[in-house]
């Protein structure tokens, strides 16, 4: 789907917790995320704190989007 | 650490009015059973029902299957942790009821695989249909969460398979393996020419229907740890896993694998098999980091040579699997990884989810997206409608006259990764 979506032109922003099948599949922009079950929220956090952490990772991948990359790039922060 | 196990094979299995062996015949006081399992206040219902080899009888949603066993001699008792004192096992002697199993069946989640078919097609694809088994159909009261029935089925079959595996204990075994094992530094020393191998066993940990416990610790909550190969042919390592069935390990491959008895019989001829690494497959990427780190040091302290490393399940744990490959070939110890693939129904896309340079001696046990028709079988222990929901099936895979069009991955034991199975490649 990444790759797909990137060879028609639009960048893409792959969110996800196991990064290294990620750079093996070969997308390029990659924000990690929380765990297999649940990539962006936390169910041990309590609401408030979870909506922050989404918050968070919502924002870095539109970081991310805008970000010009050559080669693969994990945006830890 | 030395093992015997004394193997009474069973040829049939019969209700009678006690549970006993005789003349190769298991005989179950269904009764008995049924009391065992209504214990358990969360269970509302048990029917117990018996499927032998070559019959017309088709058991789905499998949850687990179990070899009843008997420790007749030396510390501790079957299943430690579970069902007996977490004392120690791998030493002394234990009655295995060979050719028997208890088989459990209960649907808990909204999809759910495991096709144990006696007969037909199927029945080559699961080992287990050549088992006399022993199963179990559990229904749970009213608005029981799905963990505490995920563990009232998988403590009803450990607990019946251990009363089943009384019955062997005051018979005189067909055959007597023994199996010994040395500590590490004793082990390493005892064949100083040959290379010295490690097991890596990975277990699957990831959560409700996808868990394993060690000596009745669930192995999500652990770091990589040392088990002699004996404790896990004494039932240390039971499983709490069946989705998807083919490449899930049951308690019955843990207390059979093949890795670990084939590594045996190698053993002090074509290498020097040091000991077992056990290790887990959790859901978070630093959690992947951190037991992959700790099982290439924990390997690398033993001195090892070389390791063969099994996979439990597919997809993220696929990233396991690497993680471990490269961190043990980066040490220098080679690696052989033991998988299964998901190369689509027409085996033309990649087959595992992450690949490397460095994983390149893989045995695979098989493409678990290739499609087979399960005929109608004349009888169905359990909850046959689960087909339409399962991975690997499709709405419309249950037709009406019960047959199921599916992939095989959703035969129980299909695609072992620790090899336990019959499917094998030809050259053309």
């Amino acid at each position: 789907m990444v790759k797909e979506i990137e060879r028609a032109g639009i960048p893409v922003v792959h969110m996800c917790t196991v990064v290294p099948i990620s750079l093996t599949v070969g997308a390029n922009r990659i924000v990690p995320t929380v765990a297999i079950p649940h990539p962006l929220g936390n169910p041990a956090l309590a609401p408030q704190e979870e909506k922050q952490l989404r918050r968070r990772l919502v924002q870095r991948a539109l970081v991310a989007l805008q970000t010009e990359v050559e080669g693969q790039v994990v945006f830890e922060k | 650490m030395r093992l015997e196990l004394g193997k009474i094979r069973i040829k049939d299995v019969q209700f009678g009015s006690e549970t006993r062996v005789g003349q190769g015949v298991l005989y179950v006081d269904r009764a008995a059973v049924e009391g065992i399992v209504g214990e358990d206040e969360r269970i509302a219902s048990v029917s117990v029902e018996l499927a032998r080899p070559g019959e017309e009888v088709r058991i789905t949603p499998v949850k687990d299957v179990i070899e009843p066993r008997v420790k007749v001699a030396g510390p501790g008792g079957v299943f430690p942790g579970m069902v007996s004192k977490v004392d120690t096992v791998g030493e002394g002697r234990t009655h295995v009821l060979a050719g028997a199993a208890v088989v459990t069946t209960g649907k808990i989640v909204g999809f759910q695989e495991g096709i144990i078919d006696m007969t037909g097609p199927g029945a080559e694809y699961t080992p287990f249909s050549r088992l006399n088994n022993v199963v179990l159909v559990c229904e749970p009261v009213a608005g029981l969460p799905q963990h505490e029935h995920e563990a009232a089925i998988r403590m009803a079959g450990l607990k019946v398979a251990a009363y089943l595996g009384e019955a062997g204990r005051d018979v005189e075994p067909d055959e007597v393996d023994a199996y010994e094992c040395l500590p590490l530094l004793a082990q390493a020393a005892a064949y100083p020419d040959l290379p010295k191998v490690v097991y890596v066993y990975m277990l699957q940990s990831q959560g409700l229907m996808h868990d394993t416990y060690v000596y009745g610790v669930d192995a999500k909550r652990s770091l990589p740890t040392l088990i002699y190969p004996t404790e896990v042919m004494d039932g240390a390592i039971v499983s709490g896993n069946c989705v998807s069935a083919c490449d899930k390990n049951t308690t019955y491959h843990h207390q059979n694998s093949p890795v670990i008895h084939d590594l045996l019989a190698r053993h002090g001829r074509d290498f020097n098999f040091i000991g077992v690494v056990i290790t887990n497959e959790n859901v978070t990427l630093a959690d992947k980091e951190r037991s992959s780190n700790y099982t290439a040091k924990l390997v690398e302290m033993m001195g090892a040579d070389g390791a063969i490393v099994s996979e439990e399940g597919f997809g993220n744990p696929d990233a396991d699997l690497i993680m471990n490959c490269t961190k043990l070939e980066k040490k220098g110890i080679r690696t052989v990884l033991v998988t299964d693939e998901y190369a689509g129904q027409d085996g033309a896309s990649q087959s595992l989810a992450d690949a490397n340079p460095l994983a390149d001696a893989v045995v695979t046990a098989g493409n678990a997206n290739e499609v087979i028709t399960l005929p109608p079988m004349k009888k169905v222990i359990g909850h046959p409608e689960a087909a339409n929901v399962i991975a690997g099936g499709w709405d419309g895979s249950l037709a009406a006259d019960g047959s199921i069009a599916a992939e095989i991955q959703v035969i129980t034991g299909c695609t072992n990764e620790l090899g336990f199975s019959h499917l094998s490649a030809r050259e053309i």
